[in-house]
C-alpha cells in the first residue's frame, strides 16, 4: 500500500492492496525494468527476508542465491545466472528452506513486460507426498517379502515335515513301547523345529526390507550340531546315507538360529543330491575362526554352475527333470551368510560330491549361553530325580505337598491309602523314602510305612507327618522308630529331614518335631 | 523408625565354636571391621551401630534358629547381617521373616530361590549376598573348557569323574557340574557318587575313579580337612587329570595337612577377596586391625555385606526394629535396587531371587556379577594363584606336577576382544 505507485483513485488502489495482502501467499511484482514495484505484508510476514520497494531484480536474486535459509538444487552462482536470464519467463519451482519449510515459487510475465512472482507454501503436500511415497515403496517391499516368504517357507518346512511323516508311519507300526517313545521324542524335536523355522522363516521374508537383526551371542557349536542330527538323521536313514557330526570343541559368537538355517540348508541339500555313502559335519580351526564343512559323497556340481547355484531359484538340470526344490536354499544361506558377514565356499568334483562351508568367528567361551541360566531345584537339586512314595488321604494336602516335593525335583508318587501306594509299588515304583501321613482314615501311617516296606522288600527310609501334637501320638511314632513332622510342615524342615534320611542316615535320629514352632504369625 | 540416638542393634549369626570356628572368626572380624568404619563415620543417620554376635557353634538348624530368636526376642535386632551357616536349609527365614527385618547371609544355597520365589512378600527381607552353590557347577565346567578351548591344557579325553560329599552343597554343586557338562563337549565317565563324609578315606572311590581313567577329577565336598586326605592319597598313585577340590581347599589348613601334594589343585569360589587395589587396600586395614595371621578373604564377606545393609538402610531413612515392616521393606527395596561394589565384586540382587548374580556363568559383565574365581595351588607355601576369570585374575593356569608333559607349555593365544576378556 505505501509501497504502490499513486497513479489511480487512491481510494480504490487502498481496496485492491488491501486484499492482495489479504491473499494467502506472498507476493512480489517487478517492473519492465526489473525493479521491485510491490510487496505484499503476507511475503513480509512469513518470509524473513529483506526486501525493499525499488531494489532491483539482480539484488534480489543475488541475495537470495547466497542466503543460508534456502537450500538451493544447484550451485548458487550457476543459479544465480539463471534466474537473471530467466527474468519475465513462466516457470515454477519447489525451494526447501532450513526450517524445513517447501515454498512453491511461480513467476508470470506481466502485460507491460515486468513480472509477478508468488511464494505459496506447499510444505504439508510435499510432506504427503513423500509420506506417500515411502508408504508404496513399503508395501512394494513388502509384497515381494510376502512372496518370498512364502516360497522359502515351502522350501524349508518340508525337511523336518518329511521327517515327521516317516516318523508317524514308524510310529504306528512300532509296538515296542521304548522305540515309540523315542520316535514320539524325534516327532517332538521335529515340530519345534518346524516352528523354529517359521521364525527365522518370516525374518528372511524380512530380510529384503532390512528388517532382520543378527543377535550375536556366543554358544557352543556343539549344540547346534545336536539339533541338526535331529533333525536330519531319520531322513539320512531313509536314504541309506551316513550322517555323522564330529562333535566340535569350541564357542563361536554369531547369530545362533540364523547359522542354523546356513547349516541345515547345507545338509538338506546334502542329503538331496547324495545317492551313495554319506554326510560328514565337522570342523576345523583357521588363523580367523573355525570353518564348518559339510562333506557329501554326492554327484558333485559342474564347475560353471558353481558361482550360480547360489543364486535364487537356481536349478540344476537334474534337478529341473526331476522337478525337485524350489532353488532357495542356498540363496538362503547366500543371504543370511552375507547378513552375518560370515565366509561361505564350496568345493567340489564331479562324481565324488562336494563340501560346503561357512566360517564363523569364534566365541568366549566365559560369556557362551547354554541352559545353565535357567537356575531351578529341577534341574540340579540335590533331590533331583529322588523317587518318593507319598500316602496322603487328605486331596488339597496331597496336591500341595506333590507340588512342594516337585518343585525340589523330587519324583512324587502319591496315594490316598495303603491300597493305592501298594498298587504304585507292584506297578514298579521303587521307592528310595516313604513320607506318610500319621491320620489316616483307617489306619495309622506307622502300619502303612510297615506294609509298604514289606511290599518293597526292603528298609526304605521313611517319616511321618502328623496334625496330631500329643506328645503321646509323637511318641508312639519315634518308638517305631520313625522320624516324625508336625503340620503345617515346615519346607526348611521337611528339606532337612528328608536330606538327612537320603544322604546322612546318621544324623536323621536327631530330627525333632517342630510342634512347638509357630510360623506365619506376623501382622 | 526412631529418631533418638540410641544404638542400632545388628545381629550376626556366626560359628564361633565348632568345625567352622575359623570361619565364624573370621566373619566375625569383618563385621566388627566394617562398624567401627561406619561408626567412626557417624553411624547410621547419627546413631551408633551395635552388633551382637551368636554363636551358631554346629551350624544346625536348631542351633541357628535358636540364634536367630535370641537375636530377635532378646535384643531387638532391625537386621541379622553374617557369612554363612551351613545346615540349617532356611530354618532360619521362619523367625526372621515373622519378625520382619532384614537378613543377609553368604550361604550359597540353591535352596534360598525357592524360598525366597515360593513367597517374595513374606520373605522380603532375606538376601543371599553371594551366588548360589548350584552356579559351581558350570562355571567349573566353564572353566576346563577355557583351558582346553585356549590351548593352555590338552585333556586326554573327554571324561570327567565327580564325587561329591553327603551335605545339600556339594551334592547340588556335583548334579549341576554333571548337568552342564555335555553342553561343553564333557562325558560324564564317573558319578556323581556321594560319599559319606566327614571323612578321611579316599582310597576306594579313587579307585573306582582309576578304571574310567579321566582327564578331570573334581571333589565337591568342602572340608578342608577331608579333603587335604583326599588329595595325599590321590599323590600317592596320581591318575592323568586335572584335580578340583571344591572351596574347602582355599583354607590354610588344607595346605598344613596336604602340604607338597596340594601343588596344582584347583580351587574356586564364588565369592573371594579381589587382588585388585580396593581388595589390597582392604587387607591392609584388616590384617592392620585384626593382626598379619588374619584371612581377610573370608572376613570380607561380613565387612562388605555390614556397609551395603548400612547404605541402604540410611538410603532408606532408618532401620526398623521387630515388627517395623513398613521400614524394613524400604531398607528390602534399597538394597534390591542398589548396585554395590563390594572388595570382593559387584553385589547386585537379582529382582526375584534376592541372591548376587555370579560373573561371568551369569552376567556377562563384570560390574553387574560377583566374579567366581579359580585359584591354583601353585606353591603351598605361598599365596593361591588366581588364574580366572578375566579381568580380575593375575596369574596363569600351569600343568600339575603329577600330569604328563603334552601342555607343559603354557600358550600365549591373541585375544580378539578388545575389553580383554577373550583369552581365546
Amino acid at each position: 500500500m505505501k509501497d504502490a505507485p499513486v497513479s489511480a483513485d487512491p481510494e480504490r488502489l487502498g481496496e485492491i492492496f488491501a486484499g492482495l495482502d489479504a491473499a494467502p501467499l506472498g507476493i512480489l511484482i517487478w517492473s519492465d525494468e526489473r525493479r521491485l514495484l510491490y510487496v505484499n505484508d503476507h511475503f513480509r510476514r512469513s518470509c524473513d527476508f529483506p526486501v525493499t520497494v525499488d531494489m532491483s531484480f539482480e539484488a534480489f536474486i543475488a541475495t537470495m542465491a547466497h542466503w543460508p535459509e534456502c537450500v538451493l538444487p544447484i550451485d548458487p552462482d550457476t543459479w544465480q545466472r539463471d534466474q537473471i536470464a530467466n527474468f519475465g519467463s513462466e516457470s515454477s519451482q519447489d525451494y526447501l528452506f532450513a526450517t524445513g519449510l517447501v515454498l512453491n515459487v511461480t513467476q508470470t510475465p506481466t502485460a507491460s513486460g515486468g513480472m509477478t512472482m508468488s511464494f505459496a507454501d506447499v510444505t504439508a503436500i510435499k510432506n504427503n507426498e513423500r509420506a506417500l511415497q515411502l508408504a508404496k515403496e513399503t508395501a512394494e517391499a513388502t509384497d515381494e517379502a510376502k512372496s518370498r516368504f512364502l516360497r522359502a517357507a515351502n522350501h524349508d518346512l518340508r525337511q523336518p515335515l518329511a521327517s515327521l511323516k516317516i516318523l508317524i508311519y514308524n510310529c504306528i507300526r512300532e509296538e515296542d513301547p521304548e522305540h515309540r517313545s523315542d520316535m514320539l521324542h524325534a516327532m517332538g524335536i521335529a515340530t519345534s523345529i518346524m516352528e523354529d523355522l517359521l521364525g527365522a522363516l518370516l525374518q528372511i521374508g524380512q530380510l529384503d526390507a532390512g528388517r532382520v537383526q543378527p543377535r550375536i551371542t556366543s554358544f557352543q557349536l556343539s549344540q547346534l550340531f545336536e539339533r541338526l542330527d535331529v533333525q536330519f538323521r531319520h531322513q539320512a536313514r531313509e536314504k541309506g546315507l551316513r550322517l555323522s557330526f564330529v562333535s566340535p570343541h569350541g564357542t563361536i559368537a554369531t547369530d545362533r538360529a540364523l547359522l542354523e538355517r546356513i547349516l541345515s540348508n547345507f545338509v538338506a541339500n546334502a542329503i538331496r543330491f547324495t545317492e551313495v555313502g554319506g554326510i560328514v559335519v565337522g570342523c576345523r580351526r583357521e588363523a580367523n575362526g573355525l570353518r564348518i564343512e559339510v562333506v557329501d559323497t554326492g554327484r558333485g556340481i559342474r564347475p560353471e554352475d558353481r558361482e550360480r547355484v547360489f543364486d535364487e531359484f537356481f536349478r540344476s538340470e537334474e534337478q529341473r527333470a526331476q522337478k525337485s526344490g524350489l532353488g532357495l536354499g542356498l540363496n538362503i544361506v547366500k543371504r543370511l551368510a552375507g547378513l552375518l558377514e560370515l565366509p561361505i565356499r564350496l568345493r567340489s568334483e564331479i562324481g565324488r560330491g562336494s563340501i560346503f562351508s561357512v566360517t564363523v568367528p569364534l566365541g568366549n567361551i566365559w560369556h557362551s549361553e547354554a541352559n545353565e541360566i535357567e537356575i531351578s531345584e529341577t534341574v540340579a537339586g540335590e533331590f533331583v530325580g529322588t523317587p518318593i512314595v507319598l500316602v496322603e488321604d487328605d486331596d488339597i494336602l496331597r496336591q500341595t505337598m506333590t507340588q512342594l516335593l516337585q518343585r525340589w525335583g523330587i519324583e512324587v508318587h502319591a496315594a490316598a491309602e495303603e491300597a493305592e501306594a501298594i498298587r504304585l509299588i507292584e506297578s514298579g515304583v521303587s521307592p528310595r523314602l516313604i513320607v506318610a501321613d500319621y491320620n489316616l482314615k483307617t489306619q495309622t501311617g506307622v502300619d502303612v510305612v510297615e506294609r509298604l516296606r514289606k511290599a518293597i522288600g526292603a528298609e526304605v527310609p521313611a517319616m511321618i507327618v502328623t496334625a496330631d501334637a500329643e506328645p503321646r501320638v509323637i511318641e508312639s511314632i519315634r518308638a517305631a522308630g520313625l522320624p516324625v513332622l508336625v503340620k503345617p510342615v515346615s519346607p526348611p524342615r521337611l528339606r532337612v529331614l528328608m536330606h538327612n534320611l537320603l544322604f546322612e542316615p546318621s544324623l536323621a535320629a536327631v530330627a525333632e518335631p517342630t510342634a512347638a514352632e509357630s510360623r506365619r504369625n506376623a501382622p | 523408625m526412631t529418631n533418638n540416638m540410641e544404638p542400632v542393634p545388628i545381629g550376626s549369626m556366626v560359628p564361633l565354636t565348632g568345625p567352622s570356628a575359623a570361619d565364624g572368626a573370621e566373619f566375625r572380624k569383618g563385621m566388627i571391621l566394617a562398624v567401627e568404619e561406619l561408626n567412626a563415620r557417624g553411624g547410621l543417620l547419627g546413631r551408633p551401630i551395635q552388633p551382637i554376635f551368636a554363636d551358631t557353634c554346629r551350624q544346625t538348624a536348631e542351633e541357628v534358629v535358636t540364634a536367630a530368636r535370641w537375636l530377635i526376642e532378646k535384643h531387638k535386632v532391625h537386621a541379622i547381617v553374617n557369612g554363612y551357616n551351613i545346615g540349617p536349609q532356611n530354618s532360619e527365614y521362619e523367625p526372621i521373616a515373622d519378625a520382619g527385618i532384614i537378613y543377609v547371609h553368604a550361604n550359597t544355597l540353591l535352596q534360598h530361590h525357592d524360598t525366597v520365589m515360593s513367597d517374595p512378600d513374606r520373605y522380603f527381607g532375606c538376601f543371599m549376598a553371594d551366588p548360589a552353590d548350584y552356579w559351581y557347577g558350570p562355571g567349573f565346567i566353564k572353566f576346563i573348557s577355557w583351558l582346553r578351548d585356549s590351548g593352555q591344557w590338552t585333556p586326554q579325553s573327554n571324561r570327567i569323574a565327580i564325587i561329591s560329599g553327603s551335605k545339600p552343597y556339594s551334592i547340588v554343586i556335583a548334579n549341576a557340574m554333571a548337568k552342564a557338562a555335555a553342553d561343553y563337549g564333557w562325558q560324564v565317565a564317573f558319578g556323581p557318587k556321594i560319599v559319606q563324609t566327614p571323612t578321611h578315606h579316599w582310597r576306594d572311590v579313587l579307585e573306582e575313579v582309576r578304571s574310567t581313567n579321566p582327564a578331570v577329577l573334581a571333589n565337591t565336598h568342602f572340608y578342608a580337612v577331608d579333603l587335604a586326605h583326599f588329595q595325599r592319597q590321590f599323590r600317592a598313585n596320581p591318575m592323568d587329570c586335572i584335580v578340583y577340590l571344591q572351596y574347602g581347599a582355599m583354607h590354610r589348613t588344607f595346605n598344613d595337612i596336604a602340604q607338597e601334594a596340594s601343588d596344582g589343585v584347583i580351587v574356586s569360589s564364588v565369592i573371594g577377596l579381589l587382588r585388585d587395589e580396593m581388595g589390597k587396600r582392604f587387607e591392609a586395614r584388616y590384617n592392620a586391625r585384626f593382626g598379619e595371621g588374619s584371612t581377610a578373604t573370608i572376613g570380607c564377606q561380613s565387612y562388605s555385606n555390614m556397609h551395603h545393609y548400612a547404605v541402604a538402610a540410611a538410603m532408606a531413612g532408618g532401620s526398623g526394629p521387630p515388627g517395623d515392616f513398613e521400614q524394613n521393606r524400604k531398607v528390602a527395596f534399597a538394597l534390591k535396587g542398589m548396585i554395590y561394589h563390594s572388595v570382593h565384586g559387584t553385589i547386585r540382587y537379582h529382582p526375584d531371587w534376592q541372591a548376587v548374580v555370579p560373573y561371568p556363568v551369569v552376567t556377562h559383565d563384570p560390574s553387574l556379577g560377583m566374579p567366581h574365581i579359580f585359584y591354583q595351588i601353585q606353591d603351598f607355601r605361598k599365596p593361591l594363584s588366581m588364574i580366572a576369570p578375566e579381568p580380575y585374575n593375575t596369574e596363569r593356569f600351569i600343568s600339575p606336577p603329577w600330569m604328563s608333559g603334552r601342555a607343559a607349555a603354557a600358550r600365549q593365544v591373541a585375544t580378539r576382544n578388545p575389553r580383554g576378556l577373550v583369552g581365546l
